[in-house]
Parts: C-alpha cells; sequence; structure tokens
C-alpha cells in the first residue's frame, strides 16, 4: 500500500520521510519514541566525541572521494530544508566552527542553527544563567572555558525568569517561558542593570543556556541582539535543549504536513520475507503494513535497531542475521540503510555524528532515485 | 482502591532522557505541573513495593498518551500516570464535579431525556454561573448538546446477518451528543454491504480513568470485555467511531486488566477508518464515491495518533474523488474529555489550546475533520470553522452519488 517505510523517527528516518515524500512517494514512519537527536545538542558533528575535519570521517567510515561532493549537495538540500521550514542551519564542511557547552567545554561542529555562534579565541564575553535552570552554572562554565580560552575576558551573571515551578526546570522550559514577550523583556532588563552595576561594557558574545525561546526563537535572538548590543550564542547542555527539539518539533511537523503515515507508539517486531523481498512488516500492535520498499533509519545499537548480545548483534527490526559488525549478512533487494543501522564500521561509541546522518540520507536518496531510473535492477549498498 | 502495587516494571527501562517531558502539552505550557518522567516512571520506581506516595501535581496528567508516544524505551508512562492519578483520587476524594463528569453515560442518558432543556439551559448564563459556583464548570466553557432522539433510543439491532459481521461500540458522544455519527457509520456500512449490530454496553471508562476512578472504570472495562468478546467469538469485528474508546480498547484495558481477556478482545478491535482501510486492502471496499470539491483540515486527536495505525482517516478520505485533504499537523487540543470542563484547568485547557487553533487558522480550509467529539468541543470553542466526522463525510459522498446515478439511470 506504500511506496516506501521508514523504520525510525530520528533525524535520518525523518528526513528521509521528507525527501521522499517531495518526490511524491507515499511513505509511512514507523517509530518507537523519538530519535536521538531529542537528546542531542542539536548541533551536527563530523565525528561524534571528537574534533575532526570531514577527510578524518571520511577515513574512518571508509568513503569514496565522491562522498566529499555528495555531502556539499547533501548539506545544501538540508540547509534548504530547514530554511523552508523557519529554522535555519549553516556552516562548512572544511571549516567546523569551535562552539562552546553547557558545562563550557568547547568542541567543534560542522553545521549549526542561527542560535549557535563561534567562540572567540580573545575578547570579552558575558555568561548568563537563569536562577530557575540548576543544570547551567555560569561560574562553572566560566571555569571550564578559561581553560582552553586563557586570554579571553570572561564576566558571568545569573538573571530570574521570575516565574516559580514545581518541577526542576530544563532549558525547554526556560524556552517555553522566554517565548513569553514580558519574561523575554525582564530578563533583558535584568542583565542590562547587571551590566550597569558591574560596569560592563560592549561584550562581544553573551553566553546562555540552549533556552532562547521555542516557537518564537527568532524574535528572542533579535530583542537579545538589538538590546544588548553584542552576538549571541545557546551553549547546549544537559538535554532537553531547546536547540535539539526546536528542530525534532519542525520537521516533524513538515513530514505530517507534506502526509507522511505516522505509526507510533508501536514497534516493528519482525517481517514477511519472501524471495529476497521483504513482503510486510509487522508491528507490536499486530498490524502488518505493506510497501514496495523499507528502509531502516533505526538508529543501530544506541537507536534500538541493533542489539548486542552475548552471541554478537541482534537485528531487532527484521530479525535477519547480523555479521561480526552488526552489518546483515544478505540485505533483501527492497530494503536500504540509512545512518548506523549500517552497522558498527559506521558508529563512534555507539553513535554516528550528525554530518554522517545527513550524508548517508542523501546517499540513500539519491542511490534511491538512481535505483528507480533502472527500473529496479541492483542497488549500490552504501 | 484495589492494588497500589500494581504491577508494571516498565519504568526499569527509562533512561531520564526527558522525551516525555518535553513533549507533554501541560508540562509545556504549566510549571505546576510535575510532568510524565518525574509523576510516571520515577514515582513508580520510588513507590515501588513501598508505601505509595500520595502527589496532588498529578491532577493536571489528562491521560493523552503522548508521553508513551515519545518515549524510546517503550515505558508505559501514562499507565504509571493513570494509577497515581487513581492513588490521588482515593486519598484526596473525588470532587462532586468530577463524579458527574466522569459519569458520561449517565449524564447523557438523563440530559438527552430532557434534551432541550439541558440544551438551552447549558447556553444560559445564569445556569451556567450557578455551575461554575457550585460544580467549578467554568461559564466560558462550551458543552456538546445533547439529543432527545438519542441513537440508543432509535438503532436496536443486537444481531447482523451479513457476510461481514460488524458490531458497533458507539461510546456516549455518539450515543448521546451526535446521533449523526453514529447514523453515518451505519449508512457507511450499509454501502459496503455490511450489517451492524450494537452489543450490550457500558461507558468505555476513559472519563473514569482520566478522574482517578479507577475501580469503576475496570468495571466497566469488563463489562465492555464480557460483552464484545460473545461477538468476537462468534466471528464479528468491532467497530468504534470514538478514537478515545478505541484507545481504550486496544492500549489501556490491556495495560490496566493484563488479562488475557483483555489481548484477545484488543485483536479484533478496529478505528471505523481502519477498518475500511482493510477492507480496501482485502478488495471489499466500495469505492463508488461521488466527487466533493472541498478542503478539509484534519485534525489528529491524541488517542488517534497514540494507536498506531497511520492516518485512516485522511487513506479514506483520499479517496473520495476531487476531495482535498491535509493534516494541520497541530498538538493536544487542550480539551482532553473532561480536563478542559474544569475551572481550576480552563486557563492550561486555553494555552494548550491556542497552537491547536493557530495551526487550524494556518491550514484555511473549508472546514476541519476530527474523529474526537471532545477534541470537537474544544475545535468549535477555539477556531472559526465547523467539524465533521469522518463518517459524515462520507456518508455524504456515497449518498449524493446514489442519488446521481438515480438520476442518471433512465426510469
Ligand atoms: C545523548 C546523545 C547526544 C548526542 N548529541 C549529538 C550531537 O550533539 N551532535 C551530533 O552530531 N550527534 C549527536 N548524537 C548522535 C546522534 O545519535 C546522531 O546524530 C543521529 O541523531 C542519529 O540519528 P538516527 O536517525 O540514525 O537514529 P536515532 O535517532 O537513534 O533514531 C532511531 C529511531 O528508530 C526507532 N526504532 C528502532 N528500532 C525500532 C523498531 N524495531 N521499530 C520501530 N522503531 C524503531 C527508534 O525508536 C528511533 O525513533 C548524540 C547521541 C546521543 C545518544
Ligand atoms: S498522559 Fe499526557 S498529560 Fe499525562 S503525563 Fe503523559 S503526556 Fe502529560
Ligand atoms: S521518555 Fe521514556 S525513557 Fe525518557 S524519561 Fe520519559 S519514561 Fe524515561
Ligand atoms: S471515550 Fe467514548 S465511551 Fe468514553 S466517554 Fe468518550 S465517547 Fe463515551
Amino acid at each position: 500500500m506504500y511506496d516506501e517505510i521508514i523504520v525510525g523517527q530520528g533525524l535520518t528516518g525523518l528526513l528521509t520521510a521528507i525527501w521522499s515524500r517531495e518526490e511524491g512517494k507515499q511513505v509511512a514512519l514507523v517509530s518507537t519514541g523519538l530519535g536521538k537527536i531529542f537528546q542531542s545538542a542539536g548541533v551536527l558533528d563530523i565525528l561524534p566525541g571528537e574534533d575532526s575535519r570531514f577527510a578524518d570521517l571520511m577515513e574512518k567510515y571508509k568513503l569514496n572521494t565522491c562522498s566529499r561532493l555528495t555531502i556539499y549537495e547533501a548539506a545544501k538540500k538540508y540547509f534548504q530544508l530547514t530554511e523552508r521550514i523557519g529554522y535555519p542551519y549553516q556552516g562548512n564542511i572544511e571549516a567546523p566552527i569551535t562552539i562552546i557547552t553547557g558545562s563550557g567545554n568547547l568542541k567543534e561542529t560542522a553545521f549549526y542553527p542561527d542560535t549557535i555562534k563561534p567562540i572567540p579565541e580573545q575578547g570579552h564575553v558575558v555568561i548568563v544563567g537563569f536562577e530557575e535552570v540548576v543544570d547551567f552554572l555560569p561560574k562553572y562554565v566560566k571555569g571550564n572555558l578559561q581553560k582552553s580560552r586563557p586570554s579571553l575576558h570572561v564576566d558571568t551573571m545569573t538573571v530570574s525568569l521570575g516565574k516559580g515551578s514545581s518541577r526542576t526546570m530544563s532549558q525547554l522550559d526556560a524556552a517555553h517561558l522566554l517565548d513569553q514577550e514580558k519574561v523575554c523583556q525582564h530578563v533583558l532588563d535584568q542583565i542590562k542593570i547587571k551590566m550597569a552595576a558591574k560596569k560592563i561594557a560592549k561584550p562581544e558574545l553573551f553566553i546562555f543556556p540552549a533556552a532562547l525561546g521555542f516557537n518564537k526563537w527568532r524574535k528572542v535572538l533579535e530583542q537579545a541582539t538589538i538590546q544588548l548590543q553584542a552576538a549571541i550564542t545557546e551553549a547546549p547542555g544537559m538535554p532537553p535543549n531547546a536547540t535539539a527539539i526546536r528542530l525534532h518539533d519542525k520537521l516533524k511537523k513538515e513530514a505530517i504536513k507534506l502526509g507522511v503515515r505516522f505509526y507510533e507508539n508501536t514497534t516493528i517486531i519482525g517481517a514477511k520475507i519472501e524471495d529476497n523481498k521483504v513482503q510486510a512488516v509487522i508491528t507490536s500492535a499486530n498490524l502488518e503494513i505493506k510497501s514496495e520498499s523499507y528502509i531502516i533509519a533505526a538508529g543501530g545499537m544506541l537507536g534500538g535497531g541493533i542489539e548486542k548480545t552475548a552471541t554478537g548483534y541482534k537485528d531487532k527490526v527484521l530479525g535477519l542475521d547480523l555479521d561480526h559488525h552488526g552489518c546483515y549478512m544478505s540485505c533483501p533487494e527492497n530494503v536500504w540503510l540509512v545512518g548506523a543501522s549500517n552497522g558498527m564500521n559506521v558508529t563512534q561509541y555507539g553513535i554516528t555524528g550528525g554530518v554522517y546522518s545527513i550524508l548517508s540520507c542523501y546517499q540513500t536518496f539519491t542511490a534511491r532515485k538512481q535505483h528507480m531510473k533502472l527500473g529496479g535492477l541492483q542497488h549500490a549498498k552504501l | 482502591m484495589q492494588n497500589y502495587n500494581f504491577l508494571d516494571r516498565s519504568f526499569d527501562a527509562c533512561l531520564k532522557c526527558h522525551a516525555c517531558t518535553a513533549t507533554c502539552p501541560v508540562s509545556n505550557v504549566s510549571l505546576e505541573f510535575g510532568g510524565p518522567k518525574h509523576l510516571g516512571p520515577e514515582l513508580k520506581r520510588l513507590t515501588d513495593n513501598q508505601q505509595v506516595i500520595d502527589d496532588k501535581r498529578i491532577e493536571l496528567c489528562t491521560l493523552c498518551g503522548n508521553c508513551d508516544i515519545s518515549c524510546p524505551e517503550n515505558v508505559h508512562v501514562s499507565t504509571l500516570t493513570a494509577y497515581a492519578k487513581a492513588i490521588h483520587a482515593d486519598i484526596e476524594g473525588t470532587k462532586l464535579r468530577d463524579h458527574v463528569l466522569s459519569n458520561a453515560e449517565l449524564v447523557g442518558v438523563a440530559a438527552s431525556a430532557f434534551a432541550p432543556i439541558t440544551n438551552a439551559a447549558m447556553t444560559m448564563k445564569p445556569v451556567r454561573q450557578v455551575m461554575q459556583i457550585v460544580l467549578g464548570i467554568p461559564a466560558e466553557r462550551k458543552f456538546p448538546q445533547y439529543r432527545f432522539n438519542n441513537f440508543k433510543r432509535k438503532y436496536r439491532k443486537t444481531t447482523s446477518e451479513t457476510k461481514r459481521k460488524v458490531a458497533y461500540f458507539v461510546g456516549c458522544y455518539a450515543t448521546y451528543n451526535a446521533p449523526e455519527v453514529a447514523d453515518s457509520f451505519v449508512e457507511v456500512m450499509k454501502h459496503n454491504g455490511i450489517e451492524v449490530a450494537v452489543p450490550k454496553q457500558k461507558c468505555c471508562g476513559v472519563p473514569m480513568f482520566a478522574n482517578g476512578k479507577m475501580e469503576q472504570g475496570l468495571k466497566n472495562a469488563k463489562y465492555n470485555i464480557e460483552s464484545l468478546l460473545e461477538y468476537t467469538r462468534q466471528g464479528y469485528d468491532i467497530v468504534l467511531t470514538c478514537t478515545s474508546c478505541t484507545f481504550a480498547f486496544k492500549k489501556e484495558y490491556i495495560n490496566y486488566l493484563q488479562s488475557a481477556d483483555a489481548h484477545e478482545l484488543a485483536k479484533h478491535v478496529y478505528d471505523a477508518d481502519e477498518y475500511l482501510r482493510m477492507l480496501k486492502e482485502a478488495g471489499e471496499f466500495n469505492s463508488n464515491l461521488a466527487p466533493m470539491n472541498d478542503k478539509a483540515g484534519y485534525y489528529a486527536p491524541c488517542h488517534m495518533k497514540g494507536q498506531g495505525i497511520g492516518n485512516p482517516a485522511m487513506d479514506i478520505l483520499g479517496l473520495i474523488p476531487g476531495y482535498e485533504i491535509q493534516d494541520v499537523a497541530a498538538g493536544c487540543c487542550g480539551q482532553c474529555g473532561t480536563f478542559g470542563f474544569k475551572e481550576e484547568k480552563y486557563e492550561i485547557s486555553m494555552k494548550i489550546g491556542k497552537s491547536m487553533s493557530e495551526a487550524i487558522a494556518d491550514a484555511d480550509a473549508d472546514y476541519t475533520v476530527t474523529e474526537c467529539g471532545m477534541c470537537r468541543n474544544q475545535l468549535e470553542q477555539l477556531t472559526t470553522k465547523n467539524v465533521k466526522h469522518p463518517m459524515q463525510v462520507l456518508a455524504q459522498s456515497y449518498v449524493k452519488n446514489l442519488e446521481e446515478s438515480v438520476h442518471a439511470s433512465p426510469k
């Protein structure tokens, strides 16, 4: 009944769904919960957990030279999409920027939203925390920042959002509050008063937790930039980070509006396979869903698509045999793999970075287009 | 209350990832609420096989189930919050108003008996002011209408003689407030050659669970399971037009009761559009539908999303020639069954509803289509568009086609 069933609602699942739908395909997306973007910083790294260049990714993942060109096309397509849905990303794969995290440590990242700015080598920055958000402590952030940026002049301050809470307030809660004009102005006023009291004049950059508005992030960012007369950045830390949740929210809404059918709150527990082709997948709700092709965007080991057992790796989606790298021994001809579903070779500490997610989606997308043109003959596996 | 130490170990899998709280419609607009992560798995871990803890903040949970949809680890978050609600209601006691609201069925019987009076009274300012003072139901809140000629009064078939047999669980809303939905369903089934039987049934229990009246809700659940299993064991399929009732049959009965009977019944339960989609796949769907040049916005109820069935209403309505329908991609409506009728929750209900009404306005369709009667109430309060059930649209198209073919054929 569908042209395509996508398993997974992470970055790869949502991107694949949107891009396929734009090609006019009938698309269903099946998922148990939201993917890992939800826990991420909302910035897309090359190799997760370490500073790296695209050449490192190519070497580590044994990518061919075409990939270098492909990543530019992939990034362009991703930037266009994020622009259209009102949360634009930017960045250059050959020149990652150094950003600050919620703990004050620095990391390099390739693609980032408008609310993220690079950390300068020198000059003057102000770190602003919220009394109510205990995950982000300006003094602690400053301590770590100065270890890697000793020549940077750093001031800190803590202001109040002016709202009580019956639960530990997260960065996302703060973002929802800052969507309210009154709260936002109240925060900016306090900062100005504290700047005057501390005699802080003309800093280059203000650092906030990843909480600068949710739906109204653009307005919050604009107001802060104008009124504080400096660049503004978010420093993503403990989840939930507004940087990441905005991305998920907007991608998902776009997919729904485009008519992707979401089968949520359910898990694929097996498949009917005949003649080396998947005929249908079976969900935990006892539903059989049929499609021409199946795209596994189940996030590998961390996403829940692959499980490590005493005897090796186990495929939790289709129930097929995996080798000692977590790759399919023999992949049915109408199945395509994206992201960490490609096995352990493409993961680092169990995860893939956001850059690889985008590259992998795009490669599958173009390979499938090619495959259609060739009339369904052999398809190149990644 | 029966068993505080109900068996559900799903909390063990909780990663504390916050996905549930970050997508909880109530948490997103209110800091008064403890949130699903805290009041679900964390509270259960703290109290499992221990002294119970009554946390008043649980009152704000609507049992919409968005937490379950978001959880990557399959924690039964809303089952845990449902029990926390039951514990709270048991210890704190239930307000008169919540007794009234949770008894959708009793109210339905009484209100529809005096329907013209009830409806008139519900729009009268002094009556509503008294209701606010005595019952805590806000005066500005719209109420669904009650019908004297309710579905129960006029449809009395309890068996089906056709090849495919459908046993219809009508639900309170289509029985007392919107019999036109039930009529349309019967009509649609007729066009597909299926006679509809209506078995003995009680309210699905959703409003009871939502008000912490677990014991009473489970009593209804057991009654329905017993009554409907008699049908499924004779080859009937159970079909419903209310997505909250369907959700209860498919998920809540199983999670709360954990009985073999609940599991057996769930295998035969279908949402009406889902059933038609199944007929379509089996090649049995009547696609003699008259064209309709409408542009509709679809509003997906939370309890539809939670069933993991895709979007059957759009699949089916999309078969009508010329019919344009788009999911407006809105979140929870904020009515949440009985929740939005309560004075102290009214503000939260309106805040949640705001983004829904913006999505409806953005889509700018001719009217809105949704399955849930409670969502319809909120849609009617917060938007300017009319609201229809998918069965009403489909019945209209079938009837129109019939009329046109009668005209076309020579006498
Ligand atoms: C805590 C954390 C922080 C991170 N931070 C960053 C960061 O800042 N920058 C960065 O670049 N990367 C980060 N990553 C890496 C991140 O995992 C990837 O960038 C990317 O988001 C992975 O996306 P994915 O779509 O491949 O898989 P996932 O996001 O893992 O999605 C997998 C999906 O498949 C579903 N699924 C699995 N099995 C089944 C089944 N049987 N049936 C139905 N559904 C199923 C899951 O429910 C889920 O929806 C982080 C990862 C983690 C865990
Ligand atoms: S059921 Fe709904 S209101 Fe209750 S905790 Fe879950 S998401 Fe929140
Ligand atoms: S979404 Fe699931 S795993 Fe994450 S915090 Fe909530 S219950 Fe725990
Ligand atoms: S959920 Fe269904 S049975 Fe229950 S009150 Fe609503 S309409 Fe009635």
